[in-house]
């Protein structure tokens, strides 16, 4: 039997209630589709695939307070002693720790400075040829560093001419898929590509230059320090709890800090995006269940105002579904309104938030499977209520109450 | 058309048993216009929900048109108090959210009747009762006698073979409580069967027949035959 056009009439004579609890479902599809949208995104920026087996991987820092050390001697011992600990896969002084927030960038173009060409910003990675075997990355075309053509130096008065990048940087700067063997600049010093490697991210995992990263043969041994080390599968915490007592045996005038698996490292750094992820989640959940309870609550507030009419309408002849049917439409027609206005709110909020917090746009999928989150949460919500509705007896109708 | 044999009426409450009907038996005639009189708490809102199978009974037998209503469930009854009953309410129990056309259709859209056929019906009511020109009014723009005929409207469109009133006057003026009943026996003169409780001795000597209950059974039973005004003189 269909009750729609009498439903929607009674709705519109007293429509103060299904106006606020419409407004509600409204804002909570709004609100709920973009932070869905929001927490998809963040949980696929924090599942990205890194190119690292994190879990094998930690890095540290060395800070010297020694007035007479060697660096660039102190160097090699270090990386020396670091990959003859049982159960180390190898080891590396660098400049920047991937994942971690921090580390250097810089522009390499196709032509150096002055003349027009195509350039891409990029992470730098300056080691020793063990850069990618500590990463765990492979070469995909050309080949590694050679020990001969690193250098450790202490000062920039010279700089490397070779370089490895990686595949995406590659494909950026050489869409024909050619650039082994050929040059980049940074600024006007010239690199040879020797190298293509596989992915690798750089130290920030939010920026566009996360896939571009250039490695470059050099070693600049100072005060401040940082290795990065790869142990076997299984064998990290036994060599993390080595690093602090061997450093300071090859040199006791430092300090050893920071001893963190890559993970901790990336941890740190999406610390604000897990947080933003959670406090959306728990708004997501606060909202929807407080427009579950909204619909609850009116729908009991109904009943009880029309105990009288359900009674009624029973004596009338209305069997029990009828009365359950018209609950359930009247809740899914207030629920339809607010679902439309809702998708309108939540494109217009969708736009709002990609021109102001750079998101990406809103696809029309969240919209649509939020809105139908809703209305079946509507639904379960008015079943109890207007099952109790049904129950009422046809006698009330002749009582006065 | 209505036989009622030894129904008992028994409300339990953890302390208490109450008996609301006792062994009443009554035997309704199609065509009879009945008035239910009684002093308060006498069980004939009870009697008159049993009739209307608006609660069921405790024991007995009630057939209503040859069907045994204490066999049936719970759609079976809203189906039959559908088809056959007209139910008048002393306080109209109009849908204050419904216009006078959409309250007087409710019953006809239970009964799954097309909305061609309702508006016929829907309509040859309101002419009936008089209200056709305020067919889209809301109840609570009415004057309570107008209600009452909105509800007596309501009451008809099923074509009901019996209908039942509950004070259908109660609640109106002595003038708006004539025309009531004057509408009532228009539709009985019509053939329908009425049941009415009231408490109004005047209005139940109109009524051809009375029957009186007291402490949940019949006590009294008078028939008054033909003219009421002979009725107020016997």
């Amino acid at each position: 039997m269909s009750e729609l056009k009498p439903i929607f009439n009674a709705l519109r004579r007293s429509k103060v209630g299904a106006i606020l609890l419409l407004l509600q479902i409204a804002i909570t599809t709004a609100i709920v589709s973009n932070s869905t949208f929001i927490i998809n995104e963040k949980i696929a920026y924090l599942d990205q695939p890194t190119g690292y087996s994190e879990q094998d991987i930690f890095s540290f820092e060395v800070m010297s307070f020694g007035k007479d050390t060697n660096f660039k001697l102190q160097a090699e011992l270090d990386e020396q002693a670091l990959r003859q600990i049982p159960g180390v896969v190898d080891a590396v002084m660098i400049d920047s720790v991937p994942l971690s927030g921090s580390g250097f960038a810089s522009t390499f173009r196709l032509r150096p400075t002055g003349e027009k060409s195509k350039g891409v910003n990029a992470s730098m990675f300056q080691g020793d040829e063990h850069v990618l075997n500590t990463f765990g990355v492979k070469v995909l075309e050309g080949r590694n560093f050679y020990q001969s053509e690193i250098m450790v130096t202490d000062n920039y008065e010279q700089y490397p001419n070779i370089a490895l990048i990686t595949k995406v940087m590659a494909d950026t700067l050489f869409p024909d898929g050619d650039a082994l063997g050929k040059s980049i600049y940074r600024g006007d010093f010239p690199l040879k590509i020797i190298g293509i490697t596989d992915m690798m991210k750089g130290p920030w995992l939010s920026s566009e230059r996360k896939d571009r990263s250039v490695i470059l043969p050099f070693v600049m041994a100072r005060k401040l320090t940082q290795f990065m080390v790869r142990t076997e599968p299984g064998r990290r915490t036994e060599v993390m709890q080595q690093i602090e007592p061997l450093m300071l045996q090859l040199d006791s005038k430092r300090v050893v800090e920071n001893i963190q698996g890559l993970e901790q490292v990336k941890d740190g750094f999406v610390a604000p995006d897990k947080l933003t992820m959670r406090m959306l989640l728990v708004m997501v959940v606060v909202l929807t269940l407080i427009t579950a309870l909204g619909i609850f609550g009116l729908t009991m507030f109904n009943i009880n105002k029309r105990t009288k009419q359900v009674g009624t309408r029973r004596a009338l002849g209305a069997r029990k579904s009828h009365i359950i049917n018209y609950f359930l439409v009247e809740s899914v027609m207030i629920c339809i309104g607010g679902l439309v206005l809702g998708a309108v709110l939540a494109v217009l909020l969708g736009q709002q938030l990609m021109q102001h917090y750079s998101i990406a746009k809103l696809p029309l999928l969240y919209v649509g499977l939020t809105a139908l989150g809703v209305l079946l949460i509507s639904v379960c919500s008015v079943i109890g209520p207007a099952q109790r509705a049904a129950n009422i007896s046809p006698s009330v109708a002749t009582r006065t109450i | 058309m209505l036989t009622m044999n030894k129904i008992n009426k028994i409300y339990q409450t953890d302390m208490v048993q109450t008996h609301a009907l006792r062994d009443f038996d009554l035997q309704v005639n199609e065509g009879e216009f009945i008035a239910v009189t009684g002093p308060s708490g006498s069980g004939k809102t009870t009697f008159l929900n049993i009739a209307g199978m608006l609660e069921p009974f405790s024991s007995g037998q009630y057939l209503l048109d040859g069907v045994d209503v204490g066999r049936l469930n719970d759609n079976q009854c809203a189906d039959l108090r559908n088809q056959k009953i007209g139910y008048i309410f002393q306080g109209f129990n109009l849908i204050p959210d419904l216009n006078l056309y959409e309250n007087i259709e409710v019953p006809l859209r239970y009964r799954g009747i097309k909305a061609a056929e309702r508006k016929r019906r829907v309509e040859q009511r309101l002419e009936q009762v008089g209200l056709a020109s305020r067919a889209k009014h809301l109840p609570q723009q009415l004057s309570g006698g107008q209600q009452q005929r909105v509800a007596i409207a309501r009451a008809l469109a099923g074509e009901p073979r019996f209908l039942l009133a509950d004070e259908p006057t109660g609640n109106l003026d002595s003038l708006m409580a004539r025309q009531v009943m004057e509408l009532l026996e228009q539709i009985n003169r019509e053939g329908a069967t009425i049941v009415m409780v009231t408490h109004d001795s005047e209005l139940a000597r109109r009524a051809p027949r009375n029957i009186q209950v007291v402490d949940g059974q019949l006590a009294d039973f008078t028939l008054y035959q033909g003219n009421p005004a002979a009725a107020v003189g016997a």
